[in-house]
Formats: structure tokens, C-alpha cells, sequence
């Protein structure tokens, strides 16, 4: 059955789930006031190395996703772009 | 690979102590693995010597390194016992059946980056060979994602052009939720799947840990699984509130189920690699204790051999000016 009810407009901008709620997430830690909220931003670092295989063989590319805390809207709409 | 020297470190001093040596050879020339040109009075137990500096050197390392451990596992345990709580309704909710039967099955296998923590990692590969053995057949398909270098090393070896992905580096930072969930997110972005089995350590104390598979369906799948009635089915008794569709809710949960379960099973696993790290070099430092110990032992009877070698000398020349 085609899409009755409209789908919401994060599932429509091609975001999943998960990085819908981190983004709602960031939001609220950016709401804390200070001392606390430098305590929360560390809990939001990323960093891994990931790479597809093709062909039994790994891609050279490095997709090294290093977020830091306020730049996590931007980084999710760049990476989303770069996977086009 | 402390334990690996020590072994090797054993093994010499094993074969010579064993092996008995021609009467003439002086019973100190056991000691040395080069074999002291016959006729030679002296024996240096300087080689000895430097073995039990070497050794010694080693325990110590191990023991640091078991510290170190202890305190890394102290810091994620109760990071690990409080992730607990957020795949637990999940299971409640939807249940984690692995008798499922898919088309396209993703075994992520989850190891470290790091060694020297015990066999944790070969446990878990060889759990993910197993599941792929088992869910091969006609027309299904079985992938693998890795987390960690180690298992992507054994893996690489026998199932090249199964690897759908493979990630590193994950521990650089403290471990949090916001990675976890952006590499889950990865995964399902790059990744087709029917059902996610999810490989891992889990800890129950600091010597034991067990390894666990956890399943995630596919929303598809759970529509499908909740016509077969069971814990799924009852699934329609539950009312939805707000705009969206119970097919949209269910892809919702499904995401969020699969990031929730891989925050766990990564937590698990680190403290069970630490955990195998502490017992590990705990039995290293105690191997390299006993090795000192006999290492002393022979080192005190070449001496010994030395000192008497030279007062007989000293004696029988005395007697031959004598008489």
C-alpha cells in the first residue's frame, strides 16, 4: 500500500530513526547550563574508521567520522551528501 | 605475546636440564644453551644472569598491565550493568528469537582492537563461523560486519568475500552512546539485512565471560514473524497513538532496537576483554615467578660448581708441590 499518512519530515529528508533522536539529543544537551553541559558535550565524541569492502577488498576510503559537539547537524547533512 | 617469550625462555632451560650430558662436559655446562667448548674450567654465569633480568623485567610489565586493566574494567562496569536496562524492553517488547528463518542474514562480530586479553576474540569468531555454517543454504545469504582488528584478522583469512564492512579504532575516545549510534546507523545504511545477529562477550564476572548472540529483525520481517502469531502477534493488541502507522512505528523500533543492543554488546565486550586481559597477565607475572625461581635455583648451583671447580684446583696443585 502506497504512503497514506505522510511520512514525518526527517524520514522524508532520508534520516533514519537514530540520527533523528541524536540530533534531538544534542539539542538538549546544548540546553544545560555550564559546568554541566561541557560534561555532557564529551559524552558526544565519535570516533572510528570505517571501510566497505568490495570484491574481498577494503576500500581505501577513509570515511574517519570525527564529530565534534556543535558541528554534529552539519557533519550528518555533509556525510549524507558525500554517500550520493 | 609475554606468553609466548616466556614459553619459549622455559623451553631452553627445559631441553638442557633434561637431556643428560657426556661425563667429561662439567655438569655446569647444562646450564648454557651454547655448549661450552669441552676442557673449559670456567663457566661465565653471566647468561643466566641476563635471563633472570629479562624475566624479571617481564613480570613487572605483566603486573602493570594487570593493574592497568583492573582500572579500565572498574570504569566501563557499571557503564556495561546500566546499557542493561535499554535492550531489556526491547526483548520484552518484541523478543529476540534466534531460531528465525531469513533470507539475508549480517553476523556482526564484535572483538578488539587490542591483544594479550585471553582467548575472548578467537571465542567469538569462531561462535560467528559457527552461525554462518548454520544459517547457510540455498538462496540465503550470510555477510559479516567487523568490529575490531582482531577478528577482522582471523576472519580475513577464510572468509575474504563475505566481509560486507569492517570498522576500527572504536576506543579511542571513552565509549558513548553517540558513537555507537552513528555507527549502527552506518551499518543499517550500508548493510541489507533480514536479521542481525549481534556476536559478543558477555560479562558476568571478572572470570567469566560468555559468549552471546543477539538477534534484531528487520521490520519486515517482524510484520511477517507476527502473522505466525507468538510474542509478535500480540503486537496488534497494543494501541498507537499520534499520526503514524504501525509499520512506520515498527522500522522506528527496529532502528532503535539495533542501536540499543549494539551499545550494550560493545559495552560487554570491552569489559570483557578487560577482564581476560587482568587474568591473562595475572597468569603471565605468576609463570614468570615460577621461571624465576628454578632460574635462581640453577643459577646457584653453577656458582657453586665454579667456586668448587676452583678449590680443587687450588687444592690439588697445593698437594702436588708437596708430595
Amino acid at each position: 500500500m502506497a504512503s497514506n499518512a505522510a511520512v514525518p519530515f526527517w524520514r522524508a529528508a532520508g534520516m533514519t530513526y537514530i540520527t533523528y533522536s541524536n540530533i534531538c539529543a544534542n539539542l538538549v544537551r546544548n540546553c544545560l547550563k555550564e559546568p554541566y553541559k561541557t560534561e555532557a558535550l564529551t559524552r558526544e565524541k565519535v570516533h572510528f574508521a570505517v571501510s566497505k569492502w568490495v570484491d574481498s577488498k577494503p576500500q581505501k576510503s577513509s570515511m574517519i567520522r570525527i564529530f565534534l559537539d556543535l558541528g554534529f547537524l552539519r557533519c550528518a547533512i555533509r556525510s549524507d551528501t558525500e554517500e550520493e | 605475546m609475554a606468553m609466548a617469550a616466556l614459553r619459549r625462555e622455559g623451553r631452553r632451560f627445559a631441553a638442557p636440564l633434561i637431556s643428560s650430558q657426556p661425563m667429561t662436559a662439567i655438569r655446569s655446562s647444562l646450564i648454557a644453551e651454547e655448549q661450552t667448548p669441552l676442557g673449559l674450567r670456567s663457566i661465565s654465569t653471566q647468561v643466566v644472569r641476563n635471563r633472570m633480568k629479562s624475566v624479571k623485567n617481564i613480570q613487572k610489565i605483566t603486573k602493570a598491565m594487570k593493574m592497568v586493566a583492573a582500572s579500565k574494567l572498574r570504569a566501563i562496569q557499571t557503564g556495561a550493568e546500566n546499557s542493561r536496562g535499554l535492550w531489556q524492553p526491547f526483548t520484552a517488547l518484541l523478543g529476540d528469537v534466534p531460531s528465525v528463518d531469513v533470507k539475508k542474514n549480517v553476523i556482526v562480530t564484535i572483538s578488539s582492537d587490542k591483544g594479550l586479553c585471553g582467548g575472548i576474540n578467537s571465542t567469538s569468531v569462531k561462535i560467528s563461523k559457527a552461525i554462518h555454517k548454520l544459517t547457510a543454504g540455498p538462496e540465503k545469504e550470510t555477510k559479516y560486519v567487523i568490529l575490531g582488528e582482531k577478528a577482522k584478522a582471523q576472519l580475513i583469512r577464510d572468509s575474504r568475500k563475505d566481509i560486507e564492512l569492517s570498522i576500527t579504532e572504536l576506543q579511542k575516545n571513552p565509549l558513548n552512546y553517540t558513537q555507537v549510534s552513528v555507527l549502527a546507523d552506518d551499518i543499517l545504511k550500508n548493510v541489507e539485512y533480514d536479521a542481525l545477529r549481534i556476536v559478543f562477550n558477555k560479562f558476568h564476572s571478572v572470570v567469566s565471560f560468555i559468549p552471546t548472540m543477539s538477534t534484531v529483525l528487520s521490520p519486515e520481517v517482524v510484520e511477517k514473524e507476527a502473522e505466525s502469531g507468538g510474542k509478535l502477534g500480540e503486537l496488534d493488541s497494543y494501541e498507537i497513538e499520534g499520526g503514524e502507522t504501525k509499520g512506520e512505528i515498527l522500522q522506528n523500533l527496529a532502528e532503535f532496537q539495533f542501536s540499543c543492543v549494539l551499545f550494550n554488546a560493545i559495552l560487554e565486550n570491552a569489559c570483557s576483554e578487560q577482564g581476560a586481559r587482568m587474568s591473562a597477565m595475572d597468569s603471565s607475572s605468576r609463570n614468570a615467578g615460577e621461571m624465576l625461581d628454578r632460574l635462581t635455583l640453577t643459577y646457584n648451583r653453577t656458582r657453586q660448581a665454579s667456586i668448587t671447580t676452583e678449590l680443587i684446583e687450588i687444592i690439588s696443585g697445593a698437594s702436588a708441590l708437596e708430595g
